[in-house]
């Protein structure tokens, strides 16, 4: 009986030692074999959902595609993107863009890692039931808190007006100007974002010993001076591919623009790119024209993801 | 490469399972699958008609699916584009042009018994372009003054004794400054609750060849008098939204609203006694506040293989029929496109079903000319800056005009 595991072992070699003879196959080949058996699906799905579209979006916008030649479009070259940066409002939408991008990720980095910070110190109690209330408005569905802030920017029902002429101050037509309707779209939009990059900077901030906090007040070092030269340097691996990634969310957000503002309103003036893609595809079929503004979206934010990560030297700590 | 062609091979798999849509097999029903953007109150009326077809009989199975209006356009556009979708789409005629361009609806001219077709009334036939598209199961979509007869015993006849009313029903009942109770409430931030004001004054939003007519004085007078029903006449609110305008006539805060079918029975489920009465006449033009109206209808998807056309029409002919028409309008209230059902002592079975026929008798088709997407759209910007102040209504109508066009040649001629 002790010697029966051997012999199982042994039995077990030379089936596997046969089993060339029988396939036909070296080692190296059935590896190959349980590799692409494991990995087709993926690929499969890789190439139906991600490469595919991707693909057939950059044919389009070479091409024609608008609702008269949804059947027969035809390849023009380069013509809607030149068309699309004669359009008028092209270079105001795109400002509009990267003013909504900044300033919401500015927000919602500098509200995060603020908040994160206090939650983190010892005195604060009652730190679960904090959590929870600030982790509310990433919890609720977009949608839901994009309609119900709009409702709150009503100029003479909405809680904020009632708040400021509670203050003493005067009622502002938010939804009805074009810089008010962007700012509200902003401010819900922050309201929406900041506790991701609370969560993150917190689990960034639980990873740094305290060692070097205790050594940092042993030698005298303010708050502000631990701040700087401890929690920002360490926290910075976790929060820059953060940003990237809320940067990229923020920039290509149309839930928030487009339920605040209804779509762009007043007369198309809060528009982002994002937004105006979908109103130029699916309300104006200009395929083509609104394909050539995705490609060009989409050149954007590689730039931007690339410069920024050699910058930053994000991704230095990965390699 | 091995690789590769692993996963290609497994596409090709996947893909060919996908493509059959041949006829069922022996035994089996034949399913007739529906896309629609009935509301709430249709949409279960639709299933419990399917449900009870359904069982009534073994060889055709009635399958439905409700969409949001634009999503159901869109989504149904690329489907039946790659000979997919549903075999008929239901909804306003107002998409006929854009379906009808993309070749995405058949036409039904040949198609439909022609004793059927002559029993519909003119705006039941729903055309584009000389060909029959679609058959409509009601006319809606008509904007109607709505009132509590509690707070307003009496509707306004004119757009004067209108304007008029901002002075006894606009109250500040708390003394705070500010008004408490409204006399009317719409939702008029958007172009469609403005036709009515627009057709009063004589102006219209395109002529016969689809090319925007909104630069106008007709437009500029239309305009002018929602800003003073506001301004000068303290009738509505400063800012009023779809849902703003439903809460506060729903909450008795609003004597009166301006609003289509599909609120009527949400208003009666909150409690309020509601009644309707036809848009007022303006005095300075005797024309008639008219809202404009759609016939809801019935298209056919060109991807209906011949094997199944019969059954289709067949389920078709039964959902526009006069058994289901008499049947809707009763339960419903809605308005039918059956000569027959409408000479019928139906239409006497409800005040509500009465006072929206008459709306209806007082009211516009809405175009099926494609091009009315784009002067929606370019007609609410504008708009709303002369609400907001920004421009006047003069500059408002011009922007209105400019808009369309350009957006009628990025679409049309891109």
């Amino acid at each position: 009986m002790l010697n029966a595991p051997n012999d199982a072992m042994g039995v077990e070699a030379a089936t596997l030692a046969s089993a060339p003879q029988r396939t036909g196959l070296s080692e190296a080949g059935r590896r190959r074999w349980f590799l692409a058996a494991l990995l087709g699906p993926t690929a499969v799905i890789v190439l139906a959902v991600v490469a595919f579209p991707f693909v057939y979006n950059v044919a389009i916008s070479f091409s024609n595609m608008n609702i008269y030649t949804l059947r027969d479009w035809e390849l023009i070259g380069l013509d809607q993107y030149a068309a699309v940066f004669r359009e008028p409002a092209f270079w105001s939408v795109f400002l509009k863009t990267v003013i909504w991008t900044v300033v919401c990720v500015a927000f919602h980095v500098g509200l995060g890692v603020l908040l994160a910070v206090l939650l983190h110190q010892s005195f604060i109690k009652g730190k679960s039931a904090w959590r929870v209330l600030l982790i509310i408005p990433w919890a609720v569905p977009q949608y839901i808190t994009a309609l119900t802030w709009r409702g709150e920017f009503n100029f003479e029902f909405g809680a904020v007006n009632l708040l400021i002429e509670g203050l003493g101050g005067s009622a502002i037509s938010w939804l009805s100007d074009p810089v008010t309707a962007f700012v509200a779209a902003i401010i819900t939009n922050v309201w929406l974002g900041f506790p991701f990059m609370m969560v993150i900077a917190l689990g960034g901030l639980q990873s740094i010993p305290k060692e070097l906090y205790e050594a940092a007040e042993v030698d005298g070092a303010s708050a502000w001076t631990q701040f700087r030269t401890i929690t920002a340097p360490l926290l910075k691996p976790v929060m820059v591919p953060a940003i990237t990634l809320g940067t990229i969310w923020t920039f290509n957000n149309i839930n928030v623009v487009w339920l605040v503002s209804n779509g762009g309103e007043p007369n198309d003036q809060t528009h982002i790119l994002v937004s105006y893609v979908y109103e130029a595809a699916f309300s104006m079929y200009r395929f083509g024209w609104a394909a050539a503004l995705s490609m060009v979206i989409f050149a954007v934010l590689f730039v931007f993801t690339q410069v920024f990560l050699n910058r930053t030297q994000a991704t230095e700590s990965v390699y | 490469m091995r690789l590769l062609l692993v996963a290609l091979g497994f596409a090709v798999a996947v893909g060919g399972c996908a493509g059959a849509s041949g006829p069922p097999p022996e035994g089996e029903p034949v399913v007739v699958r529906i896309w629609h953007q009935k509301d709430a109150a249709e949409r279960q009326f639709l299933d419990d008609w399917a449900a009870a077809y359904n069982a009534s009989q073994d060889t055709v199975r009635v399958e439905t699916l409700y969409k949001e209006t634009e999503e159901l356009r869109n989504h149904y556009v690329f489907a039946a584009i790659g000979g997919k979708g549903p075999d008929l789409i239901f909804g306003p005629a107002d998409n006929m042009g854009t379906l009808g361009i993309t070749e995405t609806i058949r036409p039904l001219d040949d198609l439909v018994d022609p004793a059927f077709l002559a029993g519909f009334t003119d705006d039941g036939r729903v055309t584009y372009d000389g060909h029959l598209y679609g058959l409509a199961d009601q006319i809606g979509n008509h904007l109607t003054f709505v009132y509590n007869p509690a707070l307003l015993p009496d509707p306004p006849a004119t757009m004067a004794e209108l304007a008029a009313l901002g002075s006894t029903l606009t109250r500040d009942t708390d003394g705070d400054g500010d008004p408490d109770q409204y006399a009317l409430v719409w939702n008029y931030t958007e172009p469609f609750f403005f036709i009515p004001f627009l057709t009063s004054f004589g102006g219209w939003v395109m002529d016969d060849a689809g090319n925007p007519t909104l630069d106008t004085p007709e437009t500029v007078a239309a305009i002018q008098y929602v800003l003073d029903l506001r301004d000068r006449y303290g009738v509505i609110p400063r800012e009023a939204d779809y849902e703003t305008a439903k809460a506060l006539f729903r909450d008795d805060y609003a004597a009166a609203t301006i609003d289509g079918p599909w609120s009527w029975g949400g208003y009666q489920e909150a409690g309020v006694d509601v009644q309707l009465s036809p848009l007022p006449v303006n005095e300075q033009t005797g024309l008639y506040a008219q809202p404009m109206a759609a016939a809801k209808a019935y298209s056919l998807n060109p991807a209906v293989p011949d094997w199944k056309l019969p059954t289709v029409l067949g389920v078709l002919e039964l959902l526009t029929g006069d058994a289901i028409q008499a049947q809707m309008a009763r339960e419903l209230a809605t308005i039918p496109v059956r000569t027959s059902v409408r000479e019928s002592g139906v239409m006497q079975s409800s005040a509500l079903l009465r006072q929206s026929l008459a709306q209806i008798e007082h009211s516009r088709p809405m175009p099926t000319e494609p091009q009315m997407r784009q002067i929606w759209d370019a007609m609410r910007g504008p708009y709303q800056l002369v609400m907001n102040g920004q421009v006047s209504a003069a500059e408002g109508a011009r922007l209105m005009q400019e808009q369309a066009e350009k957006r009628i040649a990025d679409t049309f001629l891109n």
